[in-house]
């Protein structure tokens, strides 16, 4: 009986020795897998996690970066979901938006956001409205009592662009007339110097060159913030009804988890724990955080944890919620 | 003004600037010639490499890159018929029909006088606009857009093939390319529209994939059927002897030369129309010159001047693409919003300030070009023996090498099997069309004008109601519309007068 025990125990005691030694890369190769084609925001945070990433991970395995665009990234997340091996070698990167096309029910969708293994997010994106600096609203209070339509330009539904200020007009009633199908938020900043829109929606990051030139004033943001707009008033203050509330609450929930980073669901706790650690490290890395700010880069940690409960919140919305959110948002870009 | 032009050139002449555009010719040489491959993705590849520079050499090597990327896709262009780039695709219907005939050498020889030329005329413009470039990018609102966007198709769809015939068959083919661009989701709605429940189709089709399909797989089977070299019976020595010939077509045809550059500089400055466009704009325009319906019919059966206007076009756009980029911090396309991205990370902004306080970068920039033209197109002169000679080698030795780049080439655009799928139809797309008779160009200019068209048609009406109609600039290119569109019955009429006159 006793030798039975004593092997028990030490092959209780060799499982996490085992998955030590499993979790040291050394040698091996991980692959990012980013939802995009190569240029966007989403593919150059990862080629830059890519670089200093792997001093923070045992044995300093080489980082590769695979593009698998399509399907506004519902390609890759499927393949982190369904295909890619819980074996810490594949990690996956994406739209942030894709627990929006799970919650609409988007065909296609073959994942689900809260059974991933979470490593965290490296960014938050605030949603802002800006506005031409000529306009006479200084404030949104004033852009809220405005008798003429303020044009907004925007790229199509599904994003920041076009759902922001959609609720503003549809569940705030501001009198903003939205303009869609500019093929990029560059080509609506192009509409705003030509005086064809007057402002546009989206992430601080990409308007700030352009209020810090004095083109344009923000007026209103999105609940996640970072520093720069904290003081701007959040659209779901001015909510009438707390479903009102509620929908603009849904549509900005993902914004803190803006740039996502994901380990195949079944992943061992053991792989989780050392790349949640390494995450953390890298996001604060001195070499990381200077690159960042050369490249204009807002990088923002959120914990793995912090994350899954995101998209929990997301999730778990009851059907009328989700149905009235419907009716207003789609999933894109 | 002149103090910036000079310190510009100083600032590339550096030696360490200097190393860093040669070494992104290198790059870009490689990338250019092998198809699929596009500079947009390898400018994103290489953008990590130019933490540690400074902004001139970061600029030199990015763009060094950058511009001769279109030069060397026109080489695989001519020689394979396989387009090198998605920029490069027009040069093929002359270019590689002259390569069939047997003279590589002058169309390459063409083609590469044509693109130093050209890339000399789009950074004259790039320099010579500085001091108008705003009001000159601000004229273009949407409504201009969306005709442009028209006058470019009507251009394509009436000249691509001649008679009442080819002219229907040309306005059926763009119309078929205006259809193949709705699929995907749509910006107004966020329908999806045509694409069958696959994620693939969801952002529309890739231009890519199509492109190469559509050329490309023709002539390999052409090939493969004709079993013999690219330039069947032509002895190999007669085949480079051309290429100084090709450098004097360009001379002969001079204005033809510079207005097809000024068309490329136009598309590059207009943001939104794409670099596809450009060469496709100049090629219309070349077979405009086509001067009795006979001349005409030369053109896609390898008359010169329909490589030397793509050609010029192709490089002179880059020059102009930088405009937008540099002026209003708003890119003109893939590639310059990457490079925007460069700007960042060296600590500029690009706006008003690149006009005034960093003049000198800006004609550094304009001198990079200029420089990385004038180095590649030497280097493909002394390579241009060799490159000719690929075109006398057995066809059974070149279709497997040239198969295997064609599908790595639409393979790399999604990563996805899917890529492949669409280049063996746009393959069988394209056989079928060329033995039928039916002009490939307006398919194309359809599916890249397409959702420009669209969407601008939108905004306009959407923002304008029907005031956009009385714009003065919609006008104007309404009637250039028209005008394109009757032109062809204006030359036969005309021909037809002069006929009778001398009878």
């Amino acid at each position: 009986m006793n030798w039975k025990h004593a092997a028990l125990a030490a092959a209780l005691a060799l499982v996490p020795l085992a998955a030590a030694a499993q979790a040291n890369f050394a040698g091996k190769t991980v692959t990012i897998v980013v939802g995009y084609k190569p240029g966007g925001g989403y593919d150059a945070t990862a080629r830059m996690l890519a670089r200093h990433l792997p001093n923070h991970l045992p044995g300093k395995p080489t980082l590769i970066v695979q593009n698998m665009p399509g399907g506004n990234s519902i390609i890759a997340a499927n393949h982190m979901y369904n295909v890619a091996k819980p074996d810490g070698l594949t990690i996956g990167t994406f739209n942030r938006n894709l627990p929006i096309a799970q919650l609409t029910g988007v065909q296609g969708v073959k994942y689900d956001m809260t059974k991933f293994a979470w490593i965290g997010s490296a960014a938050n994106e605030t949603t802002i409205l800006a506005i031409r600096n000529d306009l006479p609203y200084k404030s949104f209070d004033e852009l809220r009592k405005a008798k003429e339509n303020v044009i907004i330009g925007s790229t199509g539904p599904g994003a920041n662009t076009h759902d922001f200020p959609l609720l503003l007009k549809d569940l705030l009633g501001v009198k903003l007339k939205i303009v869609s199908g500019y093929s990029s938020s560059a080509d609506i900043m192009l509409a705003v110097e030509r005086k064809e829109v007057d402002g546009r929606a989206g992430s601080y990051t990409s308007l700030r060159q352009f209020i810090d030139r004095g083109l344009v004033r923000p007026l209103i943001r999105a609940r996640s913030t970072e520093a720069g707009v904290e003081k701007l008033p959040v659209d779901e203050s001015f909510a009438q009804n707390p479903r009102a509330k509620a929908i603009m609450a849904l549509r900005s929930a993902p914004e803190v988890v803006a740039r996502p980073y994901v380990l195949p669901p079944g992943t061992s706790a053991e792989i989780v724990k050392v790349y949640r650690d390494a995450f953390a490290q890298t996001i604060r890395d001195p070499a990381l955080v200077a690159e960042a700010e050369k490249a204009k880069f807002d990088l923002e940690y959120t914990s793995g944890d912090e994350a899954l409960k995101v998209m929990r919140e997301v999730l778990s919305q009851p059907k009328d919620v989700v149905d009235e959110f419907s009716k207003y948002i789609k999933f894109g870009e | 003004m002149l103090d910036a032009f000079i310190q510009g050139l100083l600032l590339v002449l550096q030696w360490k600037a200097f190393a860093f555009m040669l070494l992104g010719i290198g790059v870009g040489f490689w990338v250019g010639l092998l198809p699929g491959l596009g500079g947009a993705t390898t400018l994103a590849l290489m953008l990590p490499f130019v933490y540690n520079m400074q902004p001139v050499e970061a600029f030199a090597f990015l763009l060094g890159m950058h511009s001769v990327v279109a030069t060397t896709g026109d080489v695989t262009s001519i020689l394979f018929g396989v387009p090198g780039e998605a920029t490069t695709a027009a040069i093929i219907l002359d270019g590689h029909a002259m390569a069939k005939k047997g003279e590589a050498g002058r169309a390459l020889g063409a083609a590469l006088a044509s693109s130093l030329v050209g890339a000399l005329i789009g950074a004259a413009a790039l320099a010579l606009a500085i001091p108008v470039v705003r009001p000159l990018v601000l004229t273009f609102g949407s409504p201009e857009l969306f005709m442009l966007a028209i006058v470019g198709l009507a251009f394509i769809a009436s000249l691509s093939a001649q008679g009442a015939r080819g002219m229907l068959r040309g306005f059926l083919a763009g119309g078929l390319g205006l259809f193949l661009a709705m699929v995907g989701q749509d910006p107004q709605a966020g329908i999806a529209r045509f694409t069958l429940d696959s994620l693939y189709l969801w952002q529309g089709l890739d231009l890519v994939p199509v492109l190469v399909g559509l050329f490309a797989i023709p002539e390999i089977l052409d090939l493969v059927v004709r079993g013999t070299s690219i330039a069947g019976d032509t002895p190999a020595g007669h085949i480079s002897h051309g290429a100084l010939q090709g450098v004097k077509d360009v001379f002969r045809h001079w204005w033809l030369t510079i207005r097809c550059a000024l068309i490329g500089t136009f598309v590059g400055i207009t943001p939104g129309l794409g670099g596809a466009v450009a060469q496709w704009m100049a090629y219309g325009h070349a077979t405009q010159s086509a001067r009795t319906p006979e001349e005409r019919k030369g053109f896609g059966q390898g008359d010169v001047r329909g490589v030397l206007g793509p050609g010029a076009a192709c490089n002179s756009k880059e020059g102009g693409a930088l405009i937008p980029t540099i002026a209003f911090g708003v890119p003109g396309s893939t590639s310059m919003a990457i490079l925007l991205g460069g700007f960042f990370l060296l600590g500029l902004v690009p706006g008003p300030d690149m006009l005034t306080k960093h003049l000198p970068v800006t004609f550094s920039l304009v001198w990079t070009i200029v420089l990385a033209n004038i180095i590649t197109v030497g280097l493909c002169f002394l390579l241009l023996n060799r490159l000719a000679a690929l075109t006398a080698v057995p066809g059974h030795l070149l279709v497997p090498v040239i198969l295997v780049l064609v599908f790595i080439g639409s393979y790399t655009t999604n990563s996805s099997y899917a890529d492949i799928l669409v280049t063996i139809i746009f393959g069988g797309v394209g056989y079928f069309m060329v033995l039928a008779g039916w002009p490939r160009a307006p398919l194309v200019l359809g599916l890249v004008l397409g959702k420009i068209a669209e969407n601008y048609l939108y905004i306009s009406v959407a923002r304008y109601e029907a005031a956009w109609l009385a714009r003065p600039v919609v006008l104007v290119l309404l009637a250039i519309a028209i005008g394109v569109v009757c032109y062809p019955a204006f030359q036969a009429w005309r021909a037809r007068a002069r006929a009778s006159a001398h009878a």
